[in-house]
């Protein structure tokens, strides 16, 4: 049937976890593909079935005619369906980019679920972004929700050691060790799992 | 301006009022929330940024100064505060505009006026973005389709416009603030004429009015500063 597998694509993204990805499907995907080409090589071959018999293939309304004209939608629908599965994807991407700090290491199980062209576009945008907040030389990605406080508590999950640089102070972040600390500083370690804020 | 000690007249609190609105911060406000509610992205206020950023770089080297100094730290910290306030209005600012040019980048490049309303720094973001997703989709979809679907910009080679492209959406709902009086429109969106009009359906606001209406219609007066969004 025209369309199913492009519809299982695109039901297979949006059954997904909202801001989540699914691991990139690629069986499907390649299935599509193969669909889109047959369906190429049925329309052209309707149309020069059309050509042979001598009929005009814009005006001659016959069963050919109409046969090519429904490839040729199923052809357009099947693309959409692909470049909305990939595009919606790629706006996961970006919000990741823009949470996790951009150029770091994803964590393990987001970096399996991309695909190979999703990696590199992933890197892509990170270092485009990069270059922007380099160039008016402003972080446009801490600060992300409003301030509060200036300095919060956090406790540091992961032994971090001391390599974190802070603009003020520095110090030793060994595991379960707790500080106080500028919230610029420290957003981005909280995002990225590393760090966590201490309310109340 | 003799008033009682402690009180303020009228006169004071509408000259403190207009003082107010009109500092830098307020500004900035102003254009954040508008570019936060707008469905469209909205003209790059370039002169507002360079002088808040200059204003907050004066500001950290106070608030350095006073750290280094000893100086009482709860002023410090009320200053920091303040100066973090300023930091996140105008990155949120710039952030909001960006996400926007990442959701209409195409539309955003080929439509001039949409063109003409981004800094230097985010026109050069926006090639970035598109050469990047371009390559992506090529890569994944569109070198594997046949020769005459390839295009990112529309579904074939047949189609009349480019019917890929994704708009941003102008007839959504937006809470506007009155500023100053608008002029009189009807809100299917045709002007009122100049000679007398029979109609009297049209909609005006006066300053004060706080009201639910659709975007589109209102762009105009969004732009010449008579409303603002909330």
């Amino acid at each position: 049937m025209h369309g199913r597998k492009a519809y299982e694509l695109v039901k297979e993204f949006s059954s997904g976890e909202k801001g989540h990805l699914n691991i990139f499907n690629n069986e499907l995907f390649e299935r599509v593909i193969e669909e889109c080409n047959e369906h190429h090589n049925a329309f052209q071959s309707l149309i020069r079935k059309m050509q042979e018999e001598g009929l005009e293939v814009q005006t001659a309304k016959n069963a050919d005619h109409y046969g090519a004209l429904i490839h040729h939608i199923s052809l357009i629908r099947n693309k959409r369906c692909l470049m909305a599965y990939v595009y919606n994807r790629a706006e996961i991407i970006r919000d990741l980019a823009w949470k996790v700090g951009l150029l770091h290491e994803l964590p393990r199980e987001i970096q399996e679920k991309f695909s190979d062209s999703e990696e590199h576009y992933f890197k892509d945008h990170s270092k485009s972004l990069k270059l922007y907040m380099s160039q008016l030389s402003l972080d446009v990605n801490v600060d992300m929700v409003p301030p509060k406080d200036p300095y919060i508590k956090v406790r540091v999950l992961e032994d971090l050691g001391s390599g974190i640089i802070l603009s003020d102070k520095s110090a030793n972040f060994a595991r379960h060790s707790m500080h106080f600390l500028k919230r610029t500083d420290v957003e981005q370690y909280i995002a990225r799992g590393l760090m966590e804020e201490l309310t109340g | 301006m003799g008033s009682s000690a402690g009180e303020w007249s009228a006169e004071q609190i509408d000259d403190y009022e207009t003082l107010i609105s009109t500092t830098d911060v307020e500004l900035l406000k102003k254009a954040w929330r508008n570019e936060k509610v707008s469905p469209e992205i909205l003209p790059f206020e370039e002169a507002l940024v360079k002088r808040a950023k200059e204003q907050i770089q004066l500001m950290e080297e106070t608030v350095d100064d006073f750290v280094e100094s000893g100086h009482d730290p709860l002023i410090a910290s009320l200053y920091q505060m303040d100066l973090d306030r300023a930091q996140f209005l105008l990155r949120s600012y710039l952030r909001v505009r960006l996400q926007k040019i990442e959701k209409f980048m195409f539309y955003i490049w080929k439509t001039d006026t949409y063109r003409n309303r981004l800094s230097m720094e985010e026109e050069k973001f926006t090639e970035r973005c598109i050469r990047d997703i371009g390559k992506h989709l090529e890569e994944t979809v569109l070198s594997n389709l046949p020769d005459n679907y390839q295009s990112v910009l529309n579904q074939s080679v047949i189609s009349e416009e480019d019917d890929m492209v994704p708009e941003p959406l102008l007839d959504t709902f937006v809470v506007a603030k009155c500023e100053r009086t608008t002029r009189p429109l009807y809100l299917d969106g045709s002007r009122q004429s100049t000679g007398f009009d029979s109609r009297d359906d049209h909609f005006l606001m006066v300053p004060g009015d706080l009201c639910i209406l659709r975007y589109r219609p209102f762009q105009e007066e969004l732009m010449s500063g008579n409303i603002s969004l909330v």
